[in-house]
């Protein structure tokens, strides 16, 4: 087995929330600095600064998983990730086609949402709004994503907006999630296991959901041990199969 | 004041099937935020949401609500009639605004005030 450092959840500058500074070269260059092997680009309902993510991360020998940040109809935020950038494209249909008639981007209120290539150049502006929820529940975001390989889990569900556990009150079992993630404010959950009886026994993954390069390094990460860096890899671990494993809660040192 | 009452003052669509409407209603509460709803709500209160997901079921059956009221003309699920028909809880939908829905509830005395 080999270690690794995994961050599942990373914005790029694509997302109206996040820095300038979140190009995928350089996420990805600070991921190779800091010794992060594998990341998950997660922009909010689009996959549009991807391939950039998936070329910097071949130059810097970085494993870039192609992923988005959902939003499901219950305004709930859910991660999916896949191995293949054909298969992030094809859930881009479906996604792209949950979301007709919302209004343009307003830049000025929400923020600027840019496209770049993977050496940081200017490529486009993406007009469309990319945050809002899409017409899919959770129910169907989890099971059409996981029929398309993906793997999926609730985003930040100790907080209070844009969480399935706020917005349902608990994670039933129907809910087929991979994992459900606990936000930097809420790392004594781990130790603490507060929220156990409300989300069941799905395992725990931290990561930084970086909206800055700083947020990023210094967020929590995940310290996995794997044969390879694969996203099938990747599920055996979350579920403590074949001798892989997973501990969340992991940090880079790292001072600003 | 009856859920039955309420059902024929607010001409509101009973979704449910079996369910009891002579309960007394002891007051109301509000909100889409389900983990809200859990702290919040207590026993014997009428909810108005538009949350269709099954859990409002399940939630209303585990604090022991009179009746929940889905506004917006939301959608329900399937799941969620079935769930609250194995727990005896009165589902009932509406076209009317959450808004309207509470300030008629409000207005028929629904008050929250002892």
């Amino acid at each position: 087995m080999k270690t690794f450092i995994a961050d599942f959840h990373v914005h790029t500058l694509l997302s109206p929330c996040a820095e300038i500074e979140m190009t995928p070269h350089h996420i990805v260059m600070r991921a190779a600095q800091y010794g992060i092997s594998i990341l998950a680009i997660t922009d909010h309902n689009s996959s549009a600064n991807v391939p950039a993510a998936l070329e910097a991360g071949r130059k810097y020998g970085v494993t870039v998983f192609p992923g988005m940040e959902v939003e499901c109809a219950e305004e709930a935020h859910l991660v999916v990730i896949f191995a293949t950038w054909e298969q992030l494209l094809n859930w881009q249909k479906v996604i792209d086609n949950s979301r007709i008639g919302l209004p343009p981007n307003n830049a000025e209120k929400f923020g600027k949402q840019f496209v770049v290539d993977a050496d940081d150049n200017f490529l486009y502006e993406e007009k469309k709004l990319l945050l809002g929820s899409c017409s899919l529940k959770a129910e169907d975001v989890i099971k059409q994503s996981k029929e398309m390989g993906a793997l999926v889990f609730a985003a930040h569900i100790d907080r209070p907006s844009y969480s399935l556990l706020g917005q349902l009150g608990f994670i039933g079992d129907d809910l087929q999630l991979d994992a459900v993630e606990i936000s930097r404010l809420a790392i004594a959950e781990l130790k603490e296991k507060k929220l156990k009886p409300l989300v069941g026994n799905r395992p725990y993954l931290t990561n930084s959901d970086g909206h800055t390069i700083v947020d990023f390094l210094q967020g929590p990460k995940n310290f996995l041990e794997l044969k390879e860096p694969s996203l099938e890899e990747v599920k055996l671990a979350l579920t403590g199969k074949k001798g892989r494993k997973f501990t969340p809660g992991y940090f880079i040192k790292y001072n600003c | 004041m009856k859920v039955s009452q309420i059902v024929k003052n607010l001409q509101l669509t009973k979704v449910t099937s079996r369910e009891d409407l002579e309960r007394e209603i002891t007051g109301g509460y509000t909100s889409d935020l389900l983990s809200n709803v859990m702290g919040q709500a207590k026993a014997g209160m009428i909810w108005v949401t538009m949350q269709g997901h099954h859990n409002i079921a399940a939630i209303g059956a585990l604090i022991g609500l009179a009746a929940i009221i889905v506004a917006g003309g939301t959608k329900i699920e399937e799941d969620t009639i079935i769930r609250a028909d194995e727990n005896e809880l009165p589902i009932f939908t509406t076209n009317m605004s959450s808004y309207e829905v509470t300030g008629k509830l409000y207005a028929l005395g629904i008050t929250n005030q002892q």
